[in-house]
């Protein structure tokens, strides 16, 4: 599971992205390592999202190229990029759980359809996957019958049952309660711990400093500065980052 | 050799001449030897009209009978083939005719001047009187035509009596409808003051409603056009010739008033006898079993179509979509009755042999397909995009979103709906008995002809209509729960 350090999982080079007339995304490029876990944060409206979703191509990128484990995922066929989309594995706002399905089906619709796993190991991963993030006794359950916190943590094990390389997690806990951000951030942090490579968009700054490798500052479609967590919180390089910073410390 | 090219030129000329031309005078010889051929003379009537054309049950079956049909019987034995009967609207006959869906129409009906513009008639067999119906308690006051100053008077549309009452009775105002009995309920519930009708018909009502009265209001008829004649498609000289020896036999032996008169008139009263409703249980039986397999049938197509209408709305293949749009608009845009009729006498003129409740259920399927299709479509829309961004962000392709994610759930949105579209077709599905096909309004007219009584046949089929729908909705709102625990 554990990777080499040194193995690029993520290149992006020169990513645009414009809706019509609006450039969201200016120039990007930027790399992302195994197991290195960045945060990426910014004030609303700084692209951070399409830029997420640019990883994945569930946005097409205007102009630039997004490489995943070398190879790019711009002008590839249909087909080709759905195999490499398993590998990257999403997480979002809204939890978008199949709100028709078990939560034990919801874990294995996709490695069944998708990856082709016998209902058996499907079954047992599912399991093992839910034990993983703590919610072992709610396989039956239908989504509407789970709180917030639950329910993102199912869409965690959903996105990890498809084997991934790379998490990729838009605020994951931006519409929780806040009394259930703890257990999907603890859920986050043992991720990480295992080794997982990702790349989170986030307002937790206590998670970001003690779990980031690298936070990404994001503001006008560019990545305006980057840097180790301590060097960054303590020290922004940037006024636009400082301006955040007091923003939201204060 | 530029005569022979002259030739070959004159040649093609009549060639294609006779293509374009041909077609009419070809046929106008070949009716008769067509009829021959097939081995059944197919014979359209409108089965309301005693002692013209009714029915009778006999042993559980629906049978045709009275003066026309015996004329039609007779015809088709001095022709040696056999006789199928099409039973429709009065109104519908003609244009049955022009589009070849019968050989040949008989009914009661008078040669007019405008209906020989569109068709050809044979010689009359049978003169009978013009009468009209009243309410007895209204006897004292109306004796003739004059009698009837201001007052409504009802007869059949596109019908001889109906003419007669708009150019001899100036002053009154007409009410027509296309079915003698609903004419009668007029009468009887005083929404019309007399209907005109033919005296045997006129008759056999009062003979059945003690309420009702006969009397002869003395119209003024030119003879020519007082009687009954046998109608042809244009051109089918052949039939015609054919029919008018018939005719002339029948009138020798003086057929008609010495045996099918008073045999029509056998078959009125002893229809009279047994005119309780439960004697007539099996038309409405067969009319709920027409009725529910045309719902079923396009219920089923119409959810076909509505997938196909609503995937081909959402594609974003410019044609598909505009199809898709345009089909869904106009149908939504047009009436269910119109569209019937088009099927049948539009589709039918290609397709000849197009059975009626074939061509009924292909334009209830092609309706339905529409409603169907925004109903799907407006579940597909209501699905949010977070669940096909999940499905594609673990790997699967747009169509497996589509169908893994998205369409399950559309369905169990819509289930209710398209329960409703089911329900309303039951209801619908009643148009098609104007192009004669057996369902539940087809069959309740049928009893209304056969027992002379108009509300209590139109209360039951209400019923009727109403246990299927209620039914329905029932067991349809049991899945509903099921599929909500699920
Ligand atoms: N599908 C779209 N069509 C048009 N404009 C879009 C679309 N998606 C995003 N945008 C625009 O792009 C800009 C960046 O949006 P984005 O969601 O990436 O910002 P963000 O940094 O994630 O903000 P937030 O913190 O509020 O989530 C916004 O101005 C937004 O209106
Ligand atoms: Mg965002």
């Amino acid at each position: 599971m554990l990777k080499d350090k040194e193995q690029t999982i993520i290149e992006v080079q020169q990513l645009k992205k414009s809706f019509g007339d609006d450039v969201v995304l200016k120039d990007i490029s930027e790399t992302v390592k195994a197991g290195q876990v960045i945060c990426v944060i910014g004030p609303s409206g700084a692209g951070k999202s399409t830029f997420l979703r640019c990883l994945n191509v569930l946005e097409e990128p205007t102009s630039g190229k997004v490489l995943f484990e070398g190879s790019d995922l711009t002008g590839i066929k249909e087909e080709e990029l759905n195999h490499l989309r398993q590998k990257m594995g999403m997480v979002f706002q809204s939890f978008n759980l199949f709100p028709n399905l078990t939560v034990l089906d919801n874990l294995q619709l996709a490695p069944l359809k998708v990856r082709r796993l016998s209902a058996d190991q499907a079954q047992k991963q599912a399991h093992k996957l839910l034990t993983q993030v703590g919610l072992a006794d709610k396989a039956a359950e239908y989504p509407a019958s789970l709180s917030g916190g639950q329910q993102q943590r199912v869409a965690i094990a959903r996105a990890l049952a498809m084997d991934p390389e790379v998490m990729l997690f838009d605020e994951p806990t931006s519409a929780l309660d806040p009394e259930m951000v703890g257990e999907v951030l603890k859920v986050m942090r043992d991720l990480a711990h295992s080794g997982m490579t990702m790349v989170v968009v986030t307002h937790e700054m206590g998670f970001a400093k003690e779990v980031a490798d690298q936070i990404w500052f994001m503001a006008d479609g560019y990545i305006q500065e980057k840097g180790k967590p301590e060097d960054f919180f303590a020290h922004p390089k940037t006024e636009r980052a400082q301006d955040f910073l007091s923003k939201i410390l204060s | 050799m530029k005569i022979k090219k002259l030739l070959l030129m004159l040649v093609f000329l009549m060639l294609g001449m006779l293509i374009s031309f041909g077609h009419v005078q070809a046929a106008g010889d070949n009716y008769l030897q067509k009829v021959k051929q097939k081995g059944t003379l197919v014979v359209g009537t409108s089965a309301d009209y005693p002692p013209y054309e009714f029915t009778v049950k006999k042993s559980g079956k629906t049978n045709y009978v009275g003066l026309d049909v015996d004329v039609a019987k007779k015809f088709a034995k001095n022709l040696g083939v056999k006789l199928e009967i099409k039973n429709m609207d009065f109104d519908s006959l003609l244009v049955a005719l022009e589009t070849h869906k019968v050989d040949m129409v008989i009914a009661g009906m008078n040669p007019t001047p405008e209906r020989r513009k569109s068709v050809n008639f044979s010689q009359l067999y049978y003169r009978g009187n013009q009468y009209m119906l009243i309410n007895k308690k209204d006897a004292a006051k109306y004796k003739n035509i004059h009698s009837f100053k201001g007052q409504t008077i009802g007869a059949q549309t596109g019908s001889l009596q109906y003419q007669l009452v708009k150019e001899q009775m100036k002053g009154n105002s007409i009410k027509g409808l296309a079915k003698l009995n609903d004419l009668v309920i007029a009468l009887q519930s005083g929404k019309v003051n007399a209907v005109a009708m033919e005296e045997a018909t006129a008759k056999a009502f009062a003979e059945n409603n003690r309420s009702l009265k006969v009397i002869n209001p003395h119209f003024d008829v030119t003879s020519s056009q007082t009687g009954s004649a046998i109608a042809f498609p244009k051109g089918a000289d052949s039939m015609v010739t054919a029919a008018n020896k018939t005719i002339k036999q029948i009138k020798q032996q003086n057929l008609i008033n010495k045996k099918y008169i008073p045999q029509a008139g056998k078959y009125m009263t002893s229809n009279t006898k047994k005119s309780t409703m439960l004697n007539y249980w099996t038309y409405f039986a067969k009319g709920i079993e027409y009725t529910l397999l045309i719902t079923a049938v396009s219920v089923f197509f119409g959810f076909l179509l509505g997938t196909l209408f609503a995937l081909m709305r959402l594609s974003h293949v410019k044609i598909f979509h505009l199809i898709a749009v345009w089909y869904i608009e106009f149908v939504r845009g047009t009436p269910l009755m119109v569209q019937v009729m088009f099927v049948y006498f539009g589709i039918g003129t290609i397709i000849q042999s197009l059975p009626a409740l074939v061509a009924g259920i292909i334009a209830v399927s092609l309706n339905s397909g529409a409603y169907v299709a925004e109903i799907i479509r407006s579940g597909i829309q209501s699905i949010p995009v977070g669940q096909t961004e999940a499905a594609r962000s673990l790997g699967m392709s747009q169509r497996e979103a589509y169908r893994y994610v998205v369409i399950p759930q559309a369905l169990k949105n819509i289930w209710p709906a398209l329960g409703n579209e089911f329900i309303t077709l039951i209801k619908e599905s009643s148009i098609v008995s104007i192009i004669g096909v057996g369902d539940l309004m087809y069959q309740m007219q049928l009893v209304q002809a056969a027992t002379y009584k108009g509300v209590l046949p139109i209360f039951i089929a209400m019923v009727l209509y109403f246990i299927m729908t209620f039914g329905l909705s029932n067991v349809l709102g049991h899945f509903e729960r099921k599929m909500k625990h699920a």
